[in-house]
């Protein structure tokens, strides 16, 4: 049996074993590797429980025997290697499994209520443990995507966008359960498909269908923006718009030769929106002027941001997560892709807390918790759906959300690891 | 006086011969003369005693001539001969002798024959006697003087015996009797080059006799050349296990074989003997028909057909065209991305909202549904109550309507999909009809929706006196054709729908009408038969060109995005690719297709193009056309889409592209609708 010799390091204070190499088989693989730790933890600690690790050489994750993985990384047989290991990432614990009437389009949750956006029409929200606690209807199209505002204890401003072109400005009072529109947002001229919300709270950009980004204000106000196009409107159509207050945009982003599926704020004064046109555009959200330009060669379906590892992670209609660096200019650079998903990868989300993971859900029905140290592999799969998964979100919290054709929104709990925060 | 002159040069010398009287020069040198004067007969000859004699000498020089021995005939042409000692020229005697004065003088004068011509001064000289005497003398190689004696008895100064006391006592050279240097040096030298191999020995002389090759320069491959036509004489059969003097029983003849073998004709046998079984060698008879197999032999030679049988070398490999790898031509679609699923039926038509958001499908089940294309979501089911036979969206962006075929009647239906700006004045404009003041005869009936029916879209009913199988959009989205199951010429109608007017463009029928097409740009309307695709200039109204399909039965027909290319698919499996600016006939003729196609269709913006069949699958082929005119269109198969179940026989029933995107739907006999990305 050929044996290999391996110093073993942790950050983790809790675990750290002697800095000495040891000699290890060559064919052994994660359990392997992790009795062996727990066994030396164990010897110098009595009250030591077993606790599962994994482990990292230069960066990836071990998910293979140990010669293998090196074989394929390149890496010499003949030293010693330097193996990192972490506290096994727990697998996410399925909690609820939330029935919709239709599929569901978009989701997005906070610490206390989750917010979907339904093919019926409608928005919902719903609370952590599963419970309808508002239905808001207003729409007379598909909504297309969620997004909340702003939260206090007393009243919740909330989003939601929707394929009549419109976006609608909600106030809910939560202590009386009430929901009222404060402002439609017209302008787009084909459904809008993506809102984001910039981190003031103040200003939100929607992307639609018809190439556009627009950017408008979130204040509710009690004056109603003037519509140009007011007078040669139908007068059948006016009659059902009072729902709320109509508002213009504040700018129109125009760049994109095909519909915009994704939109988000990089910081205050970024906008990053995805296309059909296979191009990701980086604006400036103050002039409102294209800044960058990431171009890769299928239609990008759903794009997300981490700022804790400043990479952009997209999805688009082929098998393949990428990640991409914004701040490349113009170098439509694929720093990494991360390959598992049998079909289209219709949403992706950063982890908000973890600087390597992320989420992701596609057509083949599965959602893939990703690290990106592993690229061949994903963490953990959830096949829970049995349907086409639309979409997915990640909250501070540590909740996996994800919703699909399916009508179902499931939530897993994902505890973030110490590792993790110190990360 | 021309005798005394003469004297000293007849006699010169007795001893020397003189080769010619006259030639003998006059002036030979005067030391000549000298010693020799006192053996001279001749006692006038007081050349050396000047003054014994009276000489005159004064009138003797003065006639000398003095031009020296030069040939004489280069005064031929001067009346003088020469010059004197003091430079005065001699003059030539006159001589005006013509041939008869000659003949007659010849003839008159009996010293004619004495008398020669002086060349140095051109007198005649008449020869004297002796002179005479001395030339016949000289002439006869006799010694000029009759009195010298040739054969005088001889003296010997020496005695030839050898007497006891020499001559002469000289001692021998030293030379004589000691090696000699030279040689020495020489012999020295000579051994130094064998030595030094400079000189080689004399190589010894080869005694086989040369033989020349005549053919050896004989070209080869030249025609004339016999041996390259050789053709080997046919091979003798190997003797089988039947010609065993001891062959296995089963090689043996039964009785029955033998009658046979006995019946048939001798060149009918298979075998020409009987095979037989001999206990050892010993036994074996001698072969009774050795003369006739020989000479049956030499029948094989003689009458052997002496053909050469031409076999080209190629490669297998070099005779496929060489195409482009299908990686080189990405973007097309490979992997199915999404199912539509909701019809119950067989899904016969698809359309595509040009925009790319939208997919319309009809259906056996009666309804036409509206598809999410990003999602594969159902927007909408329209029940028509009936086999939806073709669906087509209008290809204006700014006009949402969508034209469905259902049994007699073509419906205009706005899915209020989209823009609500652009549904809102489509219908604007569709209300905005006024009908004509007087009422036009119209081979269809135009009715508006009902109540009813215009809440579930449907805006306008076109009701035709047949069933209509397919409904085409003009680019512009006005006009529409649509083709009725008729054998009339009521087949083909051209509709525009803001006028709600039809008309019937064709007096004759030309045939059983499968399909009709617009052109994309220009004013040119396709009407594909069963076996020919006619193109009509619609500005014109005349008939611009009849393509020739080489297709039994075409089912469906598309047009390049550029407009000067077509493809056909036909139920005998067969695609037939038009270059309309080539030819009549197909291009190309694909037979991808195990099994009937049933449609084609081509990619707006990308040079793909597809084609669906009876046995499920789809075929997507790059079809790039150059812009340049010198370069052929390139078709090059990159991909088969898999997917439709087989049902009823039936697999694909159509095609279509997305508009932006290279990506292909789908729709099966299965009730399913897929997209390919």
């Amino acid at each position: 049996m050929a044996q290999l010799t391996a110093r073993f390091r942790t950050e983790n204070r809790r675990y750290t074993v002697e800095d000495v190499p040891f000699s290890v088989p060559a064919a052994s693989e994660t359990t392997d590797l992790s009795q062996l730790i727990n066994k030396l933890l164990a010897a110098g600690n009595a009250d030591h429980k077993y606790v599962e690790f994994d482990f990292l050489i230069n960066g990836q994750f071990l998910r293979m025997p140990l010669v293998t993985h090196m074989e394929m990384e390149n890496i010499s047989t003949e030293e010693v290697v330097e193996i990192e290991y972490v506290e096994k990432y727990m697998a996410p614990q399925p909690e609820e499994c939330i029935f919709h009437d239709d599929w569901i389009s978009s989701v997005q949750a906070t610490e206390e209520w989750i917010l979907t956006g339904c093919y019926d029409q409608t928005a919902r929200i719903w609370s952590l443990e599963g419970k309808s606690i508002m239905t808001i209807a207003g729409h007379t199209e598909v909504v297309k995507d969620v997004a909340w505002v702003k939260q206090d204890s007393l009243s919740c401003l909330l989003l939601s966008a929707s394929m009549d072109q419109t976006v609608l400005l909600w106030e809910w009072n939560v202590e009386k359960n009430k929901v009222k529109a404060l402002h439609c947002c017209r302008g787009h001229a084909g459904s809008v498909d993506s809102i984001a919300v910039d981190c003031t709270r103040t200003k939100f950009c929607s992307g639609s269908w018809d190439k556009m980004l627009k950017i408008w204000s979130a204040v509710p106000t009690d004056e109603e923006d003037e519509m140009e196009e007011g007078a040669n409107r139908p007068r059948k159509k006016q009659k059902t718009e009072q729902l709320g207050l109509t508002r213009t945009p504040l700018a129109t982003l125009s760049g994109h030769t095909e519909a915009v599926s994704s939109v988000l704020w990089i910081d205050a004064e970024e906008i990053c929106s995805a296309s059909w046109d296979h191009t990701i555009k980086l604006w400036d959200a103050e002039t409102g002027d294209l800044k960058s330009t990431l171009t890769g060669n299928k239609v990008f379906n759903s794009v997300s941001y981490s700022p804790l590892c400043r990479r952009l992670a997209s999805g688009s209609t082929d098998r393949h997560i990428r990640l991409w660096d914004p701040r490349s200019k113009d170098g439509s650079l694929v720093l990494l892709s991360l390959t598992s998903h049998t079909g289209w990868v219709t949403s992706v989300k950063w982890s908000p807390t973890h600087e390597h993971q992320l989420i992701s859900g596609s057509l083949d029905n599965i959602v893939k918790l990703w690290d990106t140290r592993s690229c061949k592999a994903p963490l953990y799969d959830l096949a829970a759906h049995e349907d086409k998964v639309l979409c997915v979100d990640w909250t501070e919290g540590g909740l996996l959300l994800s919703g699909g054709a399916d009508n179902k929104l499931y939530c897993y709990r994902y505890p973030t690891t110490a590792s993790d925060v110190g990360a | 006086m021309e005798l005394w002159d003469l004297r000293p040069h007849a006699e010169p010398h007795p001893g020397a011969p003189i080769s010619s009287p006259v030639s003998h020069g006059h002036h030979l040198p005067q030391l000549l003369f000298t010693p020799l004067a006192p053996r001279g007969a001749a006692a006038c000859s007081g050349a050396p005693n000047p003054p014994l004699t009276p000489f005159p000498s004064a009138s003797l020089q003065d006639i000398r001539n003095t031009v020296g021995n030069i040939p004489m005939e280069w005064y031929q042409d001067f009346p003088h001969i020469g010059y004197d000692l003091e430079g005065k020229k001699i003059y030539k005697p006159i001589r005006n002798k013509d041939e008869l004065d000659m003949f007659l003088e010849k003839m008159e004068n009996p010293d004619y024959w004495r008398t020669v011509q002086d060349k140095m001064t051109g007198a005649d000289i008449k020869l004297t006697d002796e002179q005479i005497d001395l030339v016949h003398r000289l002439q006869k190689g006799q010694f000029g003087d009759v009195h010298f004696n040739p054969y005088e008895p001889a003296v010997d100064f020496f005695t030839h015996e050898v007497m006891i006391h020499p001559v002469t006592n000289r001692p021998a050279d030293k030379r004589s009797f000691i090696p000699s240097l030279i040689e020495k040096e020489k012999v020295s030298k000579l051994v130094h080059a064998i030595k030094m191999g400079w000189i080689k020995p004399r190589k010894p002389k080869d005694d086989t006799p040369t033989y020349y090759d005549l053919w050896a320069h004989e070209d080869p491959n030249s025609i004339l050349g016999r041996h390259k036509m050789h053709v080997p004489a046919p091979k003798m059969k190997l003797p089988g296990h039947e010609e065993s003097y001891n062959p296995p029983p089963e090689y043996l003849l039964s009785e029955e074989e033998r009658l046979a073998w006995e019946q048939q004709e001798p060149a009918q046998r298979r075998l020409s003997f009987v095979p037989q079984q001999h206990r050892s060698l010993r036994a074996v008879p001698a072969f009774p028909r050795f003369i006739h197999e020989r000479f049956e032999r030499c029948l094989d030679l003689y009458l052997c057909p002496r053909q050469r049988k031409m076999r080209v070398n190629v490669d297998p490999e070099d005779l496929i065209p060489k195409l482009p790898k299908p990686r080189d031509l990405q973007p097309f679609p490979t992997t199915q991305a999404l199912v539509y699923r909701g019809h119950t039926s067989l899904v016969r038509c698809l359309s595509i909202s040009p925009s790319g958001q939208w997919l319309v499908s009809g259906s056996d089940d009666g309804s036409v549904r509206f598809w999410e294309v990003s999602t594969a979501r159902c927007m909408k089911t329209l029940p028509v109550g009936g086999v939806v036979k073709s669906v087509a969206w209008n290809p204006n962006p700014t006009i949402c309507l969508v034209a469905i075929c259902v049994e007699q009647s073509v419906l205009l239906v706005n899915p209020c999909l989209g823009d609500k700006l652009l549904y809102g004045a489509t219908d604007q404009l569709l209300e905005s009809f006024v009908p004509p003041e007087e009422e036009r005869v119209q081979p269809v009936q135009w009715v508006p929706a009902t109540m009813e029916e215009h809440s579930k879209g449907i805006r306008l009913v076109v009701q035709h006196s047949k069933a209509v199988k397919q409904v085409t959009w003009h680019g512009k989205g006005d006009y529409f054709a649509s083709v009725v199951s008729d054998n009339s010429n009521m087949q083909v109608l051209i509709h525009q729908s803001s006028k709600r007017w039809s008309q019937n463009p064709f007096r004759r029928s030309k045939g059983l009408v499968q399909c009709v097409l617009f052109h994309p740009i220009r004013p040119y309307f396709f009407v594909a038969t069963q076996r020919y695709v006619r193109v009509y200039n619609l500005l014109k109204q005349e008939l611009t060109k009849k393509l020739m399909t080489n297709c039994k039965w075409v089912s469906s027909m598309a047009i390049h995005p550029g407009g000067d290319n077509i493809i056909c698919g036909s139920y005998d499996s067969k695609l037939a690719w038009f270059d309309l600016d080539l030819s009549t006939r197909p291009y190309q003729l694909l037979r991808h297709h195990k099994r009937a196609l049933r449609s084609v269709a081509f990619h707006k913006h990308y040079p793909l193009f597809a084609s669906g069949s009876d046995d499920g699958s789809v075929i997507v082929c790059h079809g790039m056309v150059y812009n340049d005119l010198l370069q052929n269109p390139l078709l090059v198969p990159v991909k088969v889409l898999k997917g439709h179940v087989l049902t009823l026989d039936l697999g694909v029933l159509d095609v279509l592209f997305h508009p932006t995107q290279p990506w292909v739907f789908s729709s099966g006999a299965d009730g399913t609708i897929r997209l390919y990305t």
